[in-house]
């Protein structure tokens, strides 16, 4: 179990990138929602033990890992939003090196193990290639293949569909998603299909607070019928926004076609009620979100 | 390419550059520096140092240019190359390449407007630099600093700047530039500055031996970025006077201009090499040339067999769940995380072409410099194991350290450069473990370069032995013993304060800025200050001093306790730096709240047992260095000793010794001496003495006895008084017993010692205290810079009436017995004759006695061997044979010929000793001449340089000159010591080796001469004191040639036949000769006493030194014959008849090395003129040969000293 209490982090400026996140995870797949720069790196890289929170504890099973990061390392997956590799190893020698640090073992042996782990990301081919000549998604898939080695209690990734290619993401979502049978993993991303597809509760955070913490169907019925779309022409649009909570506004052949989330009364002309997505409940979120800051402002 | 473009690059770059805190630290560094040396501490070595003389001016130009092309060189450097070098590799970490490039700018546009954008930042950094050194120069100058500082001269400043700084800057800049845009790896742009730096500063700039050829020595000039050696070889080296350096411009030689235009045309090159290169990585342009083919052949194979497998990027999705791979997960050892860590770090070091260039440059620097190394009198030195390791134990050190600094600091950044940290650092890896691992693998570079150089040094040693038949044997204990002690735990500590620099700053930079300044400071403290002590000679610098004879015979104990020392330290820093490390980012509230005072004591309780020891360790180093013999507390004696009887003691009368009796029992395993003896002292002098005064040196145990009764003497300070009048002729006996450990405790730092009571060997003279007690008050204890004085300004006639000696203790020869008892396997020799020998219980018991009265006496014991000669006796190391044969000739020789030519050699046996390099000199005690182990016996003696004879010659010779005859005390009385044993040397060198030799050697002495005098401050041979800087050569080198050229003037009989006459006369004399009594007594003996008056005028009364050019040397055959002409021109000083000969062959076939020598060289055939040239005459000559001359020499024996004689030597053109 992950719990997280009072978790604050100022940076020097100063600037509150966490103001006060309280969190409980039970093991599966967690899924942590949120703009960019709402504070979910840093929530992360605290959870990962890489940062230390100006106030505030985190602790997994147990374990302070504010105090003691070097408890969850022991049982730690991660793989952060932003990375790189030695640039002169191969994707194989990167592995094995990993391995060691992490005491990652296996009855086949560690050469077999790399073998497979790059095989289970379809890496194999590139295995004697050193890294600088890997393409992002490549690196990307390195960087998978590391964080499930050995059998990690917890798994961080940080935005780890960036950069994969539709059929990657796919699998990629198939081994998370067996991961999270027994263990707690912990999946940021701004992008809300990652979050539909294989999170189970997920939290939206904005401005370094915890904005929802809820499910994809508690979300989805939370905007159920109060999604409407319609078209908007372009010279229109910014006296329609003005007056309607637009979700979304996409020009498509010189004309917006326009969501608009409409809580209460009739919707606007033209427009019809559409089912709600995970997106929808995650804008209308934001949107809320945004107008209490800017009114608590 | 688009100016508009490359302004818009440069202006960006400028904009980075002059905002980062480096250029400032560079321009501070640079104030602080010019603020100094408007103290005109560092200048031209040039005018007269004595109150009142003219001073070289540190404005000159000359001056200006010599501080500027070191300056550059050493504090640019590295920031240069940081600047330049990182411009692209930075753009690279950004990822600001492919933005960049997707615009219109070209890679030429690119690359040189931020290498202009360098160049500028750095052309201001120079501008601020000269500026601030005119403004401290000109502006600050006070009254006092009017001696050295001259008119201000824009010029002075320009001119070095853009002939010794603009080259320098484009070619760092330029080479720096290249290799961070082709590498794009930091630790060869940050390495390279410093290898060229220490390329140029250990050899380039100051190899430069007087056997050196002329062309060598020119391209060595030539390929010097900094100019300094073309300044100083050029202008510098042989002094032109303090008017010449103060009023005149540098003149700049063809050679010179086209070596600094080559640097920047080299730079420049290298920006246009990284335009191409870079242009062609954008494009994707494979490089050209065999190895990119090949390389292009090889990846297009294994893309086909790839192909063929099909094994390209197929998409196989699996069904097969991860628990399938049975992954389990086992606690990370720590051992383990240290050997993998290391293994990834060597195998990442080994991908790093940099290791491949910097090493083997380690390597050449650090053999070049021994293999270059010069022994006394600048003979080379014979390459020998623990040579090789001693004298490359400093070089090693600060190379390696500097290379250990670079790759810790990258292999720390690497993570984070790379993006690789978030991984990294999460794993469970202990972060203890993690940099330990990183410092081990760095520091096996470091082990890997040693091992290297071992093997290389043994490989020359090798070389040595198949090609030059030398007789030294391989061994590779030396090295193991010598570098394991000192070059290993360095290593480690270094290791570990970069790390917890590193750890501290999390910065790369300051990093790299802490370490530098680390390691300059501490060589600058060590060589240039105060010096270090054995508590904070971290880097064990010139900490010890090889010896054959004993495993660190001196310092063994010290440096124990020193690298255990640094060892404890290296935990300790290690300890910080795992608590200081940033493997996590810490929250900078939460550091405050760590720095509360509870918080700071808890921590500081945790940091307890890693702090214990190298606390305990470092007070007992303190202790035992603050009680040692060079402690401050001796100091603060020695001082007292000076302050209570300097004004009352030093010019005292003092009775002389009759006779000495010692009883010396030794146990060097324990540096033990006890000394019982007797002085029977008699007044010498025609009053009466009412008291007098003895100098025991600082012992606690002292009696004394006087005439049977004990006696207790007024102790003030150190020195004994005594109020027991004596009568002129009076005796009296005076006995002493004491016993000390010799030397006592530690000394400050290392190094070596004069005398000494050691394991490995003994030596102990009657020049100072320590072994046995001086008669009156010492004037060179307790003098340091604080209270030093003039020297005594003596009259003219000072010589005349009876002179005091010079040597030893005061008064007339005396007899002396000396009975030693120390441990049977060694061996103690002293002065005269040996007169009983047993051996009991262990214990060997020799008593020695004067079989003719000496004025000094030593004593010295070893391990030894001997070589029986003609009445002489060589007791040497049994491994050093090397020369033994050349030394026991030499001597023989020496005692035959000089008895012959001199004085007949009064006592039976003539005796040398052999002692550990601890202290580098010869020294000739009556019948007892000792020598460090590097002097003659670890010299390279090959056929042309003679070495080990010379050296022996020399010191033979003062059994004569300084035994026999011993000089007065004054000016001119030391000449008759060292320069007539060079005179002597230089007869015996033609009697036993030829002419050939002789004129070598002549030359040779002649060149250190040259170089060594100080053109305004030289006084006339008659009044050298040994005060001034460059008297040394005079006493020594030009005493040696005027006493040659005397002997040429009146004739090799008559210049014998007159020193015969001046021993015979002053040996027994209680008058001690100057060099004005030996002018007097070698007058009658001249044939011509005009020319002899008119010689003494100009060579012992005045200072002259011709110089001869020749011009227009022709030759055309004329009848049967040919006619030589040219005109010779003395643009020196002075009147010498000089002859010239027009030569073909060579002369001295036996000094031709082999590797030059023709099977049959064409026979020597010369014809000779002469003329007499006055200081600024011109005259044509003309004289005829009968076969065709190819050269024309000036003073072809070497009859008549002179400066750059090379240059009056020209090769005949034929009309």
């Amino acid at each position: 179990m992950l719990k997280i209490r009072d978790l604050v982090k100022v940076y020097p400026g100063p600037v509150a990138a966490l103001q006060g996140i309280s969190l409980d995870t039970a093991p599966g797949m967690f899924g942590l929602l949120g703009p960019n720069g709402a504070g979910k790196t840093t929530l992360m890289r605290i959870i990962a033990g890489l940062l230390e929170p100006t106030s505030g504890a985190v602790s997994f099973d147990g374990a302070d890992v504010v105090a003691n990061p070097r408890d969850v390392w022991a049982q730690l997956g991660y793989l952060p939003q932003d990375f790189g590799f030695p640039p002169h190893m191969t994707g194989e020698a990167v592995l094995r090196y990993l391995l060691k640090l992490k005491g990652v073992e296996a009855a086949a042996g560690t050469k077999q193990l790399v073998a497979q782990l790059l095989e289970r990301v379809n890496l194999a081919h590139a295995a004697k290639r050193k890294v600088k000549g890997y393409s992002g998604g490549m690196r990307q898939r390195l960087g998978i293949a590391q964080a499930l080695a050995g059998d990690p209690k917890l798994i961080i990734v940080d935005e780890p569909t960036a950069g994969l290619d539709p059929e990657e993401r796919l699998r990629f979502y198939r081994l998370l998603a067996e991961l999270a049978e027994n263990r707690t993993v912990l999946l940021s991303t701004h992008i809300v299909e990652d979050v539909s597809v294989l999170c189970p509760r997920f939290a939206v955070i904005a401005g370094g607070r915890l904005v929802a913490q809820t499910t994809p169907a508690e979300a989805r019925a939370a905007v159920a019928g109060t999604i409407y779309e319609g078209g908007v022409d372009a010279g229109d649009l910014a006296e329609f926004e003005a007056r309607w909570r637009v979700t979304q506004a996409i020009l498509v052949e010189g004309r917006n076609r326009v969501r608009v989330h409409v809580p209460d009364g009739g919707p606007p002309d033209g427009f019809a009620p559409i089912d709600a997505t995970l997106e929808d409940a995650y804008l209308v979120l934001m949107r809320e979100a945004a107008r209490q800051r800017e009114g608590a402002a | 390419m688009n100016i508009g473009r490359v302004v818009e690059v440069g202006r960006h770059e400028l904009a980075f550059t002059v905002r980062r805190p480096m250029l400032w630290v560079l321009i501070a560094i640079l104030g602080l520096l010019v603020w100094g040396l408007s103290a005109g501490g560092v200048t031209i070595s040039s005018g007269d140092s004595q109150v009142g003389g003219t001073e070289a001016h540190i404005t000159s130009q000359f001056s200006q240019a010599l501080t500027l092309s070191i300056t550059i060189l050493t504090l640019y450097g590295f920031f240069l190359a940081v600047a330049a070098g990182m411009a692209i590799i930075r753009d690279d970490e950004h990822k600001l390449g492919e933005i960049l490039h997707a615009t219109l700018l070209t890679p030429a546009e690119y690359v040189w407007g931020k290498f202009l954008a360098v160049m500028v930042a750095f052309a201001g950094v120079v501008a601020a630099h000269l500026s601030l050194a005119a403004f401290f120069n000109h502006a600050l100058a006070d009254a006092a600093s009017a001696e050295y500082i001259g008119p201000f001269s824009l010029a002075n400043y320009i001119v070095p700047a853009l002939a010794f700084g603009l080259p320098v800057i484009v070619f760092l800049g330029g080479v720096a530039f290249a290799t961070g845009e082709i590498t794009r790896r930091p630790i060869l742009v940050f390495l390279f500055p410093v290898v060229v730096m220490f390329g140029t500063l250990s050899f380039l700039i100051s190899w430069s031996p007087d056997w050196l050829d002329p062309a060598i020595n020119r391209l060595l000039m030539m390929v010097d970025p900094s100019g300094y050696r073309w300044l100083n070889e050029t202008w510098l080296k042989v002094d032109r006077g303090v008017e010449f350096y103060n009023s005149g411009a540098i003149g700049f030689d063809a050679g010179f201009i086209l070596s600094r235009i080559g640097f920047i045309l080299a730079g420049l090159a290298a920006v246009v090499a990284s335009q191409r290169h870079f242009a062609r990585s954008l494009s994707g342009t494979p490089e050209p040339g065999r190895l990119s083919r090949f390389g292009q052949a090889i990846a297009g194979r294994v893309w086909r067999r790839s192909r063929d497998a099909g094994a390209v990027i197929t998409v196989a999705p699996t069904r097969r769940p991860l628990a399938d791979l049975s992954m389990t997960t086992v606690p990370v050892g720590f051992f383990r995380t240290i050997s993998t860590i290391a293994a990834s770090e060597v195998r990442e070091l080994l991908t790093r072409p940099g290791l491949y260039l910097f090493v083997p440059l380690i390597m050449i620097q650090a053999t070049g410099n021994i293999v270059t190394s010069v022994a006394a009198f600048d003979a080379p030195a014979l390459l020998t194991p623990g040579a090789m390791a001693g004298q490359m134990l400093n070089t090693l050190n600060l190379l390696v350290c500097f290379l250990l600094l670079f790759y810790m600091v990258e292999s720390l950044q690497r993570e984070f450069s790379t993006g690789f940290a978030p991984i990294f650092y999460s794993t469970p890896a202990r972060t203890r473990a993690i940099l330990m691992g990183k410092a081990l693998g760095t520091s096996l570079v470091g082990v890997v370069i040693v091992g290297a150089m071992m093997v290389l040094c043994l490989v020359i040693l090798l070389f040595q032995q198949l090609a030059h038949g030398s007789p030294v044997a391989l061994s590779a204990w030396p090295f193991i013993v010598t570098w394991g002690a000192v070059l290993v735990p360095t290593f480690i500590v270094w290791c570990s304060f970069v790390l917890a620099v590193f750890g501290l700053t999390r910065n790369r930079y300051t990093t790299y800025a802490v370490g530098i300044v680390a390691i300059i400071y501490t060589i600058y403290r060590q060589v240039f200050s105060d010096g270090l002590t054995w508590l904070t000679n971290w880097l064990g610098w010139s900490a010890v001093v090889w010896s054959d004879m004993g495993l660190f015979p001196l310092n063994g104990g010290p440096l124990l306790w020193n690298r255990l020392f640094v060892l404890s330290l290296a935990v300790l820093l290690v300890t910080l730096a795992v608590n200081w490390y940033g493997r996590r980012d810490h929250d900078p509230q939460r550091i405050f709240q760590r720095l509360q005072p509870k918080a700071l004591l808890w921590s500081v309780g945790r940091l307890l047992p890693a702090l214990i020891v190298p606390l305990g360790l470092g007070i007992s180093l303190w202790l035992n260095v603050e009680s040692g013999y060079q402690s401050e507390g001796q100091e603060r004696l020695q001082k007292d000793y000076w302050r209570r009887n300097f004004a009352t003691w030093r010019d005292s009368k003092q009775p002389g010794p009759e006779h000495v009796e010692l009883d010396v029992e030794l146990d060097p395993a324990r540096r033990w001496m006890r000394v019982e003896g007797t002085y029977r002292l008699q007044n010498q002098h025609d009053v009466r003495l009412d008291s007098w005064a003895m100098t025991p040196g600082f012992t606690e145990e002292l009696t004394w006895t006087l005439a049977g009764e004990e006696f207790e003497a007024d102790d003030r300070a150190g020195l004994h008084v005594f109020d027991h009048p004596l009568d002129p002729g009076e005796t009296v006996e005076l006995d002493f017993a004491y016993e000390r450990f010799f030397p006592k405790g530690y000394n400050r730092t290392g190094g070596g010692a004069g005398e000494f009571v050691l394991d490995a060997a003994v030596v102990l003279t009657s020049f100072g205290p320590q072994w046995v007690p001086m008669i009156g008050y010492l004037e060179q204890v307790g003098i340091d810079e604080d209270n030093s004085f003039e020297p005594r300004e003596y009259p003219d006639d000072f010589h005349e009436g009876i002179t005091p000696n010079g040597f030893g203790l005061q008064g007339r020869p005396y007899t002396t017995r000396i009975r030693v008892t120390g441990p049977e396997e060694f061996q103690f020799n002293s002065v005269g004759v040996l007169t009983e020998s047993s051996v009991s219980d262990g214990r060997r018991t020799v008593v020695w006695e004067s079989d003719h009265p000496v004025t000094f006496f030593n004593l010295v014991g070893g391990r030894w061997d001997v070589r029986e000669g003609d009445g002489t006796a060589v007791y040497y190391h049994p491994e050093h044979t090397y020369n033994i044969d050349e030394i026991s000739g030499a001597l023989d020789a020496a005692r035959k010929y000089y008895s012959e030519w001199f004085y007949p050699y009064p006592w039976q046996l003539l005796k040398l000793s052999e002692f550990p390099a601890l202290a580098g000199y010869a020294q000739g005690f009556p019948t007892n001449i000792t020598f460090s182990e590097g002097i003659g016996f670890l010299t390279k003696s090959d056929p042309r340089s003679q070495a080990a004879f010379m050296v022996t010659a020399h010191e033979a010779a003062h059994q004569w000159w300084g035994n026999i005859l011993t000089p007065g005390r004054g000016p001119g009385g030391n000449l008759l010591s060292e320069g007539m044993s060079h005179y002597s040397t230089l007869l015996l060198t033609e009697q036993e080796l030829g002419e050939g030799h002789r004129i070598e050697t002549s030359k040779r002495f002649e060149g250190r001469y040259a170089n060594g005098r100080r053109v305004d401050s030289e006084r006339p041979m008659v009044k050298i004191d040994g005060s001034r800087p460059g008297d040394n050569v005079v006493t020594y080198e030009k005493m040696g040639w005027v006493a040659w050229m005397m002997m040429e003037l009146i004739g090799r009989d008559q210049m014998l036949t007159g020193l015969q006459e001046f021993i015979a006369t002053y040996a027994p004399s209680p008058d001690y000769p100057v060099l004005q009594d030996l002018v007097a007594t070698m007058r009658p003996h001249a044939p011509d006493a005009a020319a002899f008056d008119a010689f003494v005028d100009q060579w012992f009364l005045d200072v002259v030194m011709p110089e001869y050019r020749l011009a227009d040397a022709a030759v055309e055959a004329q009848g049967d014959g040919w006619l030589v002409t040219a005109t010779i021109e003395n643009i020196g000083t002075g009147s010498m008849p000089i002859e010239l000969a027009a030569v073909r062959g060579v002369r001295f076939p036996e000094l031709v090395e082999e590797a030059d020598a023709d099977a049959d060289p064409a026979p020597y055939l010369e014809a000779r003129s002469s003329v007499t040239l006055a200081g600024g005459e011109s005259m044509t000559i003309e004289f005829l040969t009968d076969f065709e001359p190819e050269t024309l020499i000036v003073d072809p024996d070497a009859i008549v000293l002179q400066l750059r004689r090379e240059e009056a030597e020209a090769d005949l053109t034929t009309n």
